[in-house]
């Protein structure tokens, strides 16, 4: 097991290299020559290459490229070409909204998913099952921007939530009638993936030996199905929501667009959209590395949920 | 397998297949969808780039089938031209996704030495989120059709590498791969006129069910703003475009978004199909 995992490490630090890399790339292709623009207009060509000199931007581009990472580690992504703001403080405080609206998304989204395809597997070829079949078809074909500008259309209509930006934090009020449109928009991603997993592995684990066992003991109907056959059909749809994990960040992204949710995903929409370089290598690497380590840690957790797995190494 | 049975599995499946329904509506609307893009210029009597600010917002009907724009365009022939442009790039950017991922999902296969680092790469692409590549790219890029493009092709690349692995790997332990290196043919005839020649049906219909992603994913990354800028007629950019009057004018952005929503809905529906027609193997 841990042979596997030390696997896994080394392979997310190549890929951390090759987001850093990406990164440092799009600071690279800035059509502005950096030095130029702090020289100013009547800068000349002595203090222009006395400005390169000092910035390091004679040296060598792996030489730079060890130095962005210095940087980067150490907290430091520059600062914005629009208000000067610091890169890394803008994203801290845009980390916050993303993760409660993808907290809140998971939330309700996994649990109904789950129910549904507990429902479809139980009855199957019945109405909930018809349902979860059309629903996970469409859910994956469905614009994301689209239902959020239907609830947009409906919330106007019906003055029920407000439609723009975040409220107080989410214990409040405020801060809950916020959150409910986008979260609704955004857990609707999952649902038909999950639900559909539910159902297809549910339905095999039903009529494996050991729920027939259970049933013959005697046990409850509800014992039965949640204590025997849901669990043997948990890991597969464990693993399922982990590898959702990055199109619900995908859906982050337009979802925040749409709500004036302040987080990430908006941050990095934005800033490519002004033309504000280092903001945008800042959101970008800030995803895709949350991406990365997400992704370990749900792999983590199989391998800890499931004695066979690290028992095959 | 010999030819004969080989014909008459894919008989079955065709007859399977028409038997389905929604298999059929899902690829009449396909076809239709393409003419009504293909044939755009002669359907319609109106530009799709001539403005008209006497007629903007228009509700449908009234001279204009679905109404006009905010610049007073016609909407339905902003919608056939718009859906133009996202299928191209759907199609071009898949095209060069295909090229991408079928060539690593060979070479993998046949040089077995790459194999393990190649499927580490693909693994990682695979659950990348794809809006990302199109963040990052319209980053490096400049938001347009050339990171759009770059960004289609990255999202379905993986899934297609995948696919011609596996594909490849069945068909190098066919015995005349053997022959074919026994009478010294270079590796390059090899892959071609041996490897691919054989593996490539499953990569093709693969290839097929991946458009409507890369469709859902060109129109998506269009409406963040991230794809053709306006006036370009684009699905993901009209709906954007709508989004600024959304309360005053609901019908232009709910018109494109429906029909990103048809397209992208018949190419899922049509991978059902395919997948309960049983042919497994590709998909």
């Amino acid at each position: 097991m841990f042979s596997r995992l030390i696997h896994r490490g080394v392979t997310s630090l190549i890929v951390l290299t090759g987001v850093l890399l990406i990164g440092f790339l799009m600071l690279q292709v800035i059509p502005a020559d950096p030095a130029v623009a702090i020289a100013g207009p009547q800068g000349t060509q002595e203090e222009i290459d006395a400005i390169r000199r000092h910035l390091g931007l004679d040296q060598p581009v792996l030489l730079q490229f060890v130095w962005y990472i210095e940087r980067v580690l150490s907290g430091d992504m520059g600062r914005s070409v629009i208000n000067n703001a610091s890169v890394s403080g803008e994203l801290l405080r845009a980390a916050g909204p993303t993760i409660e609206l993808l907290a809140v998304a998971m939330l309700w989204a996994v649990p109904t998913a789950l129910g549904l395809g507990i429902l479809a597997a139980l009855r199957r070829g019945g109405i909930v099952d018809r349902l979860v079949m059309a629903v996970s078809v469409m859910g994956v074909s469905i614009p994301v921007f689209w239902v959020g500008l239907l609830m947009i259309q409906f919330a106007a209509r019906t003055r029920a939530f407000p439609v723009q930006g975040r409220g107080g934090p989410l214990w409040t009020i405020d801060g809950l009638s916020h959150i409910i449109l986008p979260a609704i928009a955004l857990g609707l991603i999952l649902v038909g993936p999950i639900a559909r997993m539910t159902r297809t592995t549910l339905s095999e684990s039903l009529y494996a030996d050991h729920v027939r066992t259970a049933r013959a003991k005697g046990a409850s109907e509800a014992r039965v199905i949640i204590h025997h056959a849901l669990r043997t059909a948990l890991l597969p749809i464990i693993t399922l929501i982990g590898l959702q994990i990055g199109t619900l960040l995908g859906g982050a992204v337009v979802t925040e667009t749409i709500f004036s949710w302040p987080g990430v995903g908006r941050l990095a929409v934005g800033s490519i959209i002004a033309g504000d370089y280092p903001m945008a290598q800042g959101a970008i690497v800030f995803l895709a590395s949350a991406f990365i380590l997400v992704n370990i840690t749900v792999d983590i957790f199989n391998e800890l949920a499931d004695p066979r797995i690290g028992a095959k190494t | 397998m010999t030819d004969a049975t080989v014909f008459a599995a894919r008989g079955r499946t065709w007859r399977r297949l028409r038997r389905n329904p929604m298999m059929t509506l899902a690829l009449g609307v396909l076809v239709l969808i393409t003419l009504a893009a293909i044939l755009a210029p002669a359907l319609t009597p109106f530009d799709p780039y001539e403005t008209n600010i006497r007629a903007r917002l228009k509700p449908p009907g009234d001279g204009h089938i679905l109404g006009t724009d905010s610049q007073g365009r016609d909407l339905l022939t902003r919608l056939l031209y718009g859906a133009r442009t996202t299928l191209l790039i759907g199609l071009v950017g898949t095209g060069f996704g295909a090229l991408l991922g079928g060539t690593i999902g060979l070479c993998a296969a046949f040089y077995r030495r790459l194999d393990s680092v190649l499927m580490r790469i693909i693994d990682v692409f695979l659950s990348f989120p794809s809006i990302l590549f199109g963040l990052s790219l319209a980053a490096m890029l400049g938001p347009g059709l050339d990171s759009l493009i770059f960004a289609v092709g990255l999202s379905v690349m993986p899934g297609i590498a995948r696919i011609s692995r596996g594909a490849a790997l069945s068909i190098m332990a066919q015995d005349y791969m053997d022959s074919g290196r026994a009478i010294g043919l270079p590796d390059r005839r090899l892959l071609s006129g041996y490897l691919l020649a054989n593996a490539y049906p499953p990569i093709l219909t693969y290839t097929t069910l991946a458009f409507g992603d890369a469709v859902l994913l060109a129109a998506t990354l269009g409406f963040l703003g991230l794809g053709l800028q306006p006036p370009t007629a684009e699905l993901g950019s009209i709906a954007a475009e709508g989004r600024s009057f959304l309360f005053l004018a609901p019908h232009v952005s709910t018109a494109a978004s429906v029909m990103i929503f048809v397209i992208v809905l018949s190419f899922n529906l049509l991978g059902d199909a395919l997948r309960d027609a049983g042919d497994r193997r590709s998909v």
